[in-house]
């Protein structure tokens, strides 16, 4: 993201722009030129690199009504509930140290952002409802107006899905989980909605979903509990996505993007039958960072449906080395032989603004693009 | 370790976390006898944690190697300065400038980032031959050479190993010697002092070549001269042979290391461009990078490559240059790619680099924990048990 962008969007949150008129330009154009960049690299299926969000989950709360905004911290962030988590706990030496490894590459003003948002916590204190449309419009209208100019026919956008917004907003409303995610969910569609309807794919982002396994000891959860409560959050998700053509719709499953141990991670195969639940044509899964780069052998036992897709992380902003395109080939065949060379598309672990330095960040993306073009012409035999 | 396991072995690449008491004494200059107190009992303590994490062929940690601060990359090849006469070590700010090359030109603004600083002081030694090259290190190689044997049981130093550096081309001739050649050949024979220490005692030596593809990416990476290349590497590596002299290759094993530093690594030199030339070293194992992003699918060199009899290959299956600790079953699906590609016998599990300095101690512990219980996998599978 480019760091004036950057300024204009934190003053914009802190109450502090003068001229709102400036921010809305400049997004546009910075979405116009990541798109270009994008295309450059050889990336097919283009973002408007989430310019217009504070975070992948925390923008939902600045889009919806029924949402009370308290000087405090969000509980995702609390203290107690970072300590409730084995890997913190196991690597608490590294998590004290760790301070810009976690989030390496915030300029000033995303820090301040950062701080800014860790210092206030959202609360549902009565019925949600979307109010996010012209927020919505616009980065739809950005988006393609930026993919005209630069001639590419498919775009996307990400969205929160329903059950990972509650890893940033407090329920005081809803008597029960349940009825806080229908509410999500009915809400969030208008958002959903307003994406296919402008032509573009819809991907739903969901790094809680299997996140929230790092917070079984705060919640009480067991190994069964944990589970019912992802058959929940995915019935959220289809709630949200109900009557939306399912070919435009990407779904995106990590574990947390921040770079540590992630030695407790759930593996892919105890949710994997859920999250095919989902009603999306493509499935985005961690595929390159060493906790999860082995579980492409999932799909030697699971049988990807007919009619998915498979859109494996083959580049990870977890390390700063950057992938061989020979490893990215290697990772992709892998994945070829067992779901067929059709049903994959070349992906990454995860998104990479603040996490990887954006030089690193582009030379991944080219490595991706290369190695794509390798796995193709030996899976194609040209 | 001379029979035929019947199982993938394990150990790593050297430098292993110091307790911060050791690291103070180094800092603070204490006095070989003070240091000698906190080593002893520091070495037989990282040995015993070794075992217990499951590592076959261990090491000192290179505990007797100065490390000046918790974060330190260099301790493998500083160390040589106190052990040969003839330099003048000069402490120079560390800038991303000492090394050129393609990297840090394509990621300029990256490496100014200080994303990849490799010392926690800023600072960085460089030396300058002034005066005859001699080994005067025997008092200290014969005490990590103690300490180690001290705890290991019944002093069979056959699991052990120690790492010793590779002689190497000054970057400017100093004064002494009127040519490079001159003064690497006098390092050479200096060396060999400490090689023999190691192997006479009947510890694998592991020879760390920091220089090798250090000298790719600073002279040759931005022309891609690989011909140039390859004409110096070879010299480079006669001059290591040479080093070796009368040592017996079964107890010599070859690091090839392409730099620790947590940078994108982005023209570091292919495996495949060198691997006929350093399989003419008089070593018997080969310890290469594996498992981060940029050597991992290098295990298909080994496809194409005829692995001589009787060596083996070391590959790192897990790696510093991510905080993401391995799963065992990455590491299981490293090591059976190795296996077919060489032999399941012909292959060791091994470290990317040392761990000590690069990575917060107790997730290096880890790493070396998920390297073992990999290997059992991999074993189990391999063997089919």
């Amino acid at each position: 993201m480019p760091p004036d962008l950057q300024e204009l969007v934190v003053a914009s949150w802190a109450g502090e722009l003068e001229d709102e008129h400036a921010l809305g330009e400049r997004l546009r154009t910075a979405v116009a030129e990541v798109v270009v960049k994008q295309v450059e690299l050889g990336v097919d299926i283009v973002s408007d690199g989430e310019f217009s969000k504070s975070s992948w989950m925390g923008y939902a709360t600045e889009r919806l009504d029924g949402v009370e905004v308290r000087e405090g911290t969000n509980w995702y962030d609390a203290e107690g509930t970072i300590s409730g988590n084995k890997d913190y706990r196991d690597f608490s030496d590294f998590f004290e140290q760790a301070g810009d490894q976690m989030t390496w590459f915030a300029p000033g003003a995303e820090t301040r952002g950062r701080q800014w948002s860790m210092s206030r916590e959202s609360v549902a204190t009565g019925p949600l409802t979307y109010s996010g449309h012209d927020a919505i419009n616009r980065d739809a209208a950005n988006l393609k107006a930026a993919m005209a100019a630069a001639n590419v026919e498919e775009g996307f956008l990400p969205v929160v899905a329903p059950a990972s917004v509650e890893s940033v907003l407090q329920n005081e409303y809803y008597p029960d989980e349940e009825s806080f995610f229908a509410d999500l969910a009915a809400a969030l569609k208008d958002e959903y909605r307003a994406i296919i309807d402008a032509g573009l794919i819809c991907q739903i982002d969901d790094a809680y979903l299997a996140g929230a396994w790092e917070y079984r000891e705060v919640r009480g959860w067991d190994l069964k509990a944990y589970k019912d409560w992802v058959a929940l959050s995915v019935e959220a998700i289809n709630a949200g996505l109900e009557g939306l053509p399912e070919d435009r719709i990407r779904y995106h499953v990590c574990w947390g993007s921040s770079n540590r141990p992630h030695s407790t991670d759930i593996e892919l195969a105890e949710i994997v039958e859920s999250i095919l639940k989902v009603n999306a044509q493509t499935y985005l899964i961690e595929a390159a960072n060493a906790r999860h780069e082995w579980e492409w052998r999932v799909w030697e036992d699971v049988q990807l449906p007919e009619g998915k897709i498979l859109m494996p992380g083959v580049i990870e902003h977890a390390t700063h080395v950057v992938e061989h395109p020979e490893t990215v080939a290697e990772r992709i065949m892998r994945f070829a032989d067992l779901v067929g060379r059709e049903n994959v598309i070349a992906g990454t672990d995860c998104g990479f603004r603040g996490r990887s330095h954006p030089q690193v960040a582009w030379a991944k993306l080219e490595a991706l693009a290369q190695g794509a073009d390798i796995a193709s012409k030996r899976l194609w035999r040209r | 370790m001379s029979q035929r396991p019947d199982r993938i072995l394990t150990t790593h690449t050297g430098s292993l976390p110091r307790p911060v008491s050791l690291i103070d004494l180094y800092r603070q200059q204490a006095s070989d006898e003070v240091v000698q107190e906190e080593l002893r009992p520091a070495v037989a303590d990282v040995v015993a944690k070794q075992r217990e994490v499951g590592i076959d062929i261990v090491n000192d940690g290179e505990y007797g190697k100065p490390m000046i601060g918790e974060v330190d990359y260099a301790a493998f090849t500083r160390y040589r300065y106190a052990r040969l006469t003839g330099y003048e070590v000069l402490e120079v700010e560390e800038t991303f400038e000492l090394i050129g090359g393609r990297d840090r030109r394509d990621f300029e603004e990256f490496y100014r980032s200080g994303a990849a600083a490799i010392s926690e002081t800023g600072r960085q030694a460089i030396a300058r031959n002034v005066g005859p090259i001699s080994y005067v290190g025997h008092d200290d190689i014969q005490r990590d050479i103690e300490n180690l044997k001290a705890v290991i049981a019944g002093g069979d130093a056959s699991g052990a190993f120690m790492a010793a550096i590779a002689p190497q081309e000054p970057a400017r001739v100093g004064d002494h010697y009127a040519t490079a050649e001159e003064e690497v050949l006098a390092l050479a024979e200096a060396l060999r002092e400490e090689y023999k220490a190691i192997t006479n005692a009947g510890i694998m030596l592991q020879i760390d070549d920091a220089r090798l593809v250090a000298e790719f990416e600073d002279k040759y990476s931005i022309d891609w001269d690989l011909g140039g290349f390859r004409s110096w590497a070879a010299h480079h590596l006669e001059r290591l042979n040479h080093a070796l002299e009368g040592i017996p290759a079964e107890r010599v094993r070859y690091h090839v290391c392409w730099g620790s530093w947590k940078g994108p690594h982005s023209s570091d030199l292919p495996l495949k461009d060198i691997v006929d030339l350093i399989l003419g070293l008089n070593v018997s194992q080969y310890v290469v990078e594996a498992s981060n992003p940029q050597h991992e699918h290098e295990w298909e060199v080994w496809k194409d490559t005829k692995l001589p009899d009787g060596k083996i290959v070391v590959p790192g299956v897990v790696t510093h240059k991510t905080n993401v600790l391995e799963h065992p079953e990455v590491v299981a699906q490293r090591l059976a790619q190795y296996a077919g590609a060489v032999g399941r016998e012909n292959v060791i599990a091994g470290t990317d680099c040392g761990m000590g300095g690069r990575i917060d101690a107790k997730l290096a512990w880890a790493k070396l924990a998920a390297l073992s219980h990999g290997a059992e996998l991999a074993s189990k599978r391999l063997w089919q048990r």
